[in-house]
């Protein structure tokens, strides 16, 4: 295992971060995940059982954090590991200039260790709503100890 | 008369007057059963017999040649060898090296306790077979392969999960035993190759299954026990190729050098000097050419004796006779050479009958 080069939340200490499913059961759209990585499943394809062992379902996955895809081939009656998914909205209240974020959480407190994301649309909508003096709500993503700002709701103008 | 002169020239044609051929070649005869059934002397009339069994006959001598054969039968010795090459005891120790080959369909058939048997004698030297013909000689150790019937129809079949080889039948269930056996091996072998740098070859994973398997009834086990290469280049082409994508997934980064394999396979005629080699191939294909590839680089074997069903008229080199390897120089012009149509779960156990097996109880008698 590398290490993990994510801060958890207190919240997370203890939680688990994955339950077990089994494959024959994980559908297109549904999560899985792969070499350690949370993915949302793009494709399925099953095979009977045969020359080639056990019946066996064939995964084609997303990386929800990256985009990079990935493969798996699983038996089909074996457990797989299914991250938990969650996804919490937050206002936006500043960008630093080294690309982090202040979010402000429901409590009244900021959280402020989460960096802008990686996606070119998304980054450029946030900057400029952000310029404009928009309320912005963006919404964040969290799987296996990672979070990213993966959508933004633009409330209107100021 | 006209009439009689063209009637006295069309006889002349018709009823040519024939060369005597007693005591130049063998009369055709059968086995008289009513001198009551001797199984030896039957096996002995195949030679006489023709067709075929004239060839199958002529194969169990060629093949008793091989056998037979030391170095000190040659009368020559060769200007350049070695002081050991002179030496009487020595010459008398130096056997014919026997490359025997083998499609999948003959370990999936019966013929494998043949094969097997051959194995764990050391009476073969170096095995080369398909996928197929070490898969199912593992399988067979882990849940039996049945008796079906050539017309059984596939579809009726692929709903029970039976597959058919011919009129054998082999369930699903047989594969999936073999995958639940085989993916730790692979596991184990991918942590030796990286903490001990082993970089495995088909044929030292051949060997590591052979070991792992620990059957008596396998000829993998024995030819791992007795240290006899057994060098499988279409490694990917069957369930154990199945096997191999399914693990790339699970754990990616096992490698089988294939390079070290064919250096170790061409090695095994190159360096066969001072012995002679002889090729006993069964069925045709990827088998039958690698022998005689590797035969080729030691500028020819010295006995072929091949047992297919396959015909030259396609072109292919699975049906080819031996002569048609003489022209590549796979065979030398000088060897004693056979090949037997027909089905080698029918002659192949025939063969080894009258050669392998006699003469091994005939070594056993003499010992007592």
């Amino acid at each position: 295992m590398s290490d993990e080069e994510h801060h958890f939340e207190s919240s997370d200490a203890g939680a688990s971060k994955t339950y077990p499913q089994q494959a024959g059961t994980i559908r297109k759209n549904g999560y899985i995940v792969i070499k350690n990585r949370p993915c949302k499943v793009v494709e399925v394809s099953t095979s009977k059982t045969g020359k080639h062992g056990h019946a066996k379902c064939h995964f084609v996955a997303i990386d929800i954090f990256t985009s990079k895809k990935l493969e798996d081939i699983v038996p089909s009656s074996h457990n797989c590991d299914v991250p938990h998914v969650n996804r919490t909205d937050y206002q936006l209240i500043d960008i630093s200039e080294d690309g982090y974020v202040s979010l402000l959480t429901d409590n009244g407190s900021t959280k402020d260790d989460l960096k802008l994301p990686n996606d070119d649309t998304l980054l450029q909508q946030i900057k400029s709503g952000f310029d404009d003096g928009k309320d912005l709500v963006v919404s964040v993503m969290s799987a296996m100890g990672e979070e990213q700002i993966n959508a933004l709701k633009d409330i209107g103008p100021k | 008369m006209e009439d009689d002169r063209v009637f006295s020239s069309v006889h002349s044609t018709v009823f040519k007057e024939s060369e005597s051929l007693e005591g130049k070649c063998d009369k055709i005869e059968g086995y008289d059963f009513n001198q009551g059934v001797d199984y030896p002397k039957l096996m002995r009339s195949m030679l006489t017999t023709g067709f075929q069994a004239s060839n199958l006959g002529e194969a169990i001598d060629v093949v008793n040649q091989m056998l037979d054969w030391r170095l000190a039968d040659e009368t020559t010795v060769a200007e350049d060898c070695s002081e050991e090459e002179k030496n009487p005891s020595f010459r008398e120790s130096v056997k014919c090296k026997i490359f025997l080959g083998f499609t999948s369909n003959l370990v999936s058939s019966g013929v494998r306790d043949t094969i097997r048997y051959l194995v764990q004698h050391h009476m073969v030297d170096v095995i080369v077979t398909t996928t197929g013909g070490v898969e199912e000689d593992l399988i067979k150790c882990l849940a039996p392969t049945f008796k079906g019937d050539f017309s059984l129809p596939g579809a009726y079949l692929r709903s029970k999960g039976l597959n058919r080889i011919g009129n054998l039948l082999v369930p699903n269930d047989n594969y999936c035993k073999f995958e639940d056996w085989i993916i730790p091996i692979f596991d184990e072998m991918l942590k030796e190759q990286k903490e001990e740098n082993v970089l495995w070859t088909p044929s030292k994973l051949l060997a590591r299954l052979g070991k792992e398997i620990n059957n008596e009834s396998s000829y993998l086990y024995w030819a791992y026990k007795m240290n006899i290469p057994v060098f499988c280049p279409g490694l990917t082409d069957g369930s154990l190729g199945d096997m191999l994508y399914f693990h790339s997934f699970r754990t990616s980064g096992l490698i089988i050098d294939v390079v070290q394999d064919i250096r170790a396979m061409n090695g095994e005629a190159v360096h066969a000097n001072p012995k002679k080699t002889g090729m006993i191939i069964l069925g045709g294909g990827l088998p039958k050419h690698h022998i005689c590839n590797a035969n080729m680089m030691r500028n020819g074997a010295d006995y072929a004796v091949f047992i297919n069903t396959g015909q030259e008229f396609d072109g292919s080199d699975s049906g080819a006779r031996p002569d048609e390897a003489v022209s590549w120089g796979k065979i030398r012009g000088s060897a004693k050479t056979v090949k037997v149509y027909c089905d080698a779960t029918i002659a192949f156990p025939l063969l080894v009958a009258e050669t392998f097996a006699t003469k091994r109880d005939q070594t056993c008698e003499s010992k007592t």
